[in-house]
């Protein structure tokens, strides 16, 4: 009987679980996420500018966000631009890390690591939603793309908790 | 003396040889592995859906003049030179010719002929394919600039345009083809809807009307008055 009983919770669960995630409508219309510039001093190629966007792009499409992830400089109709979000950032610094150090020393000594600020607005007045700061440490044997990714699946994380934050009501 | 020349010179001569030889067998290996493409390892790239592109006041017919590769790559065709290769069935530049042409047809802005043409647009291909991503995926973006001109006033501007996608990687050959081919249609996709719905076409498209407009009201005030 008792197993019977966590058998029928458990599929009850397993139906349940679908049915939420498709109810999960994205909060806002579109989102266009714009080319990162760099800070003086930053030395990272352009290669790394345009990998970065399109994996924020693509974790911005992942993370369901936005109903439409557009691209940079692309139309949005007039109706739509309260609900639509624009992502501008700097990458404010780069260090390549050491691989002697890492190797010797350890404990997250020589680490590759990579600090960004990032604005969402919204469209249509431009107001501030939330101001992002993200700070990536990978092993310096990682290429350079390896550190783009993990800094835009965690700055779609934080953009992600950031804005839920800011559409609750204040108490 | 002369005997010990000899050898040097003999001794010499079959180290060259030898070195030539290594040589030569080196470079029928990489020919050797420089893939080939085969019915199995090409890959059709078609745009899927057309791009629905943005209203404009002044609906203008655009005629595709010349599709330009500026990429610099020896291989155009060659998307990737990995696990045996993978080609594509034609040149970037005709694909893209036929993306655009193809969604421009569906909205009804492409004109019959150049003749009867309101804007002829000249594309310059920077980069279509692959590109370096971080190993674990495939990188696809397609890259091109365009110089819009009208051809009754000779008047020109540039809308650039780029797509990415980032698709996942693969182990057996058959995904890895089907990925890279998701991928780069993704990426065209991506591409021609920047370009499309661009801010970038509109302002283009808008300040070519206004030049336009002003051009004969310019001619008829120039005129000398009927008497």
């Amino acid at each position: 009987m008792r197993i019977a009983t966590v058998g029928i919770v458990a599929i009850l669960l397993a139906l349940a679980a679908p049915a939420k995630a498709k109810d999960e409508t994205p909060q806002y219309k579109t989102a266009e996420a714009k080319h990162f510039t760099t800070a003086e001093g930053v030395e990272l190629t352009p290669a790394f500018v345009d990998y970065f966007y399109a994996e924020l792009r693509s974790e911005l499409t992942k993370a369901k966000l936005a109903g439409e992830v557009i691209g940079e400089g692309e139309a949005v109709d007039e109706a739509d631009a309260p609900q639509s979000l624009v992502i501008t950032g700097t990458i404010t610094e780069y260090k390549k890390g050491s691989v002697a150090k890492a190797a010797l020393i350890g404990f997250g000594a020589g680490l590759r690591s990579l600090k960004m600020d990032a604005d969402v607005t919204r469209r249509s007045d431009k107001q501030n939603l939330c101001v992002l700061h993200v700070h990536v440490k990978v092993d310096p044997r990682w290429n350079e793309q390896v550190m783009a990714k993990s800094a835009a699946n965690l700055m779609v994380k934080e953009m992600k908790k950031a804005l839920k934050e800011g559409a609750k009501p204040p108490a | 003396m002369a005997q010990r020349s000899s050898l040097h010179l003999a001794a010499t001569v079959l180290l060259l040889a030898g070195l030539a030889g290594l040589a030569g067998t080196a470079c029928s290996q990489a020919s050797a592995d420089e893939p080939k493409p085969k019915p199995e390892n090409t890959i059709s790239i078609q745009i899927g859906d057309p791009v629905p592109p943005q209203k404009f006041a002044h609906p203008p017919k655009f005629w595709i003049a010349d599709v330009i590769d500026r990429s610099g790559n020896p291989q155009p065709m060659l998307v990737m030179k990995e696990r045996g290769g993978v080609f594509l069935d034609k040149q970037p530049t005709a694909i893209v010719r036929e993306a655009l042409e193809q969604s421009l047809k569906a909205a009804n802005l492409m004109a019959a002929d150049a003749g009867s043409a309101d804007l002829v647009v000249r594309v310059y291909l920077f980069h279509f394919g692959l590109a370096a991503g971080s190993g674990l995926d495939f990188f696809g973006k397609v890259e091109f600039s365009t110089i819009v001109k009208n051809p009754k006033t000779e008047q020109s501007q540039e809308v650039k345009a780029a797509g990415t996608s980032i698709a996942k990687g693969a182990v057996r050959k058959k995904n890895l083809q089907k990925n890279v081919q998701e991928d780069i249609e993704a990426a065209l996709h991506d591409a021609m809807r920047n370009f499309l719905r661009g801010t970038q076409l509109k302002d283009a498209v808008a300040a070519l009307w206004d030049q336009a407009e002003a051009a004969p009201a310019k001619g008829e005030a120039s005129k000398p008055p009927a008497s």
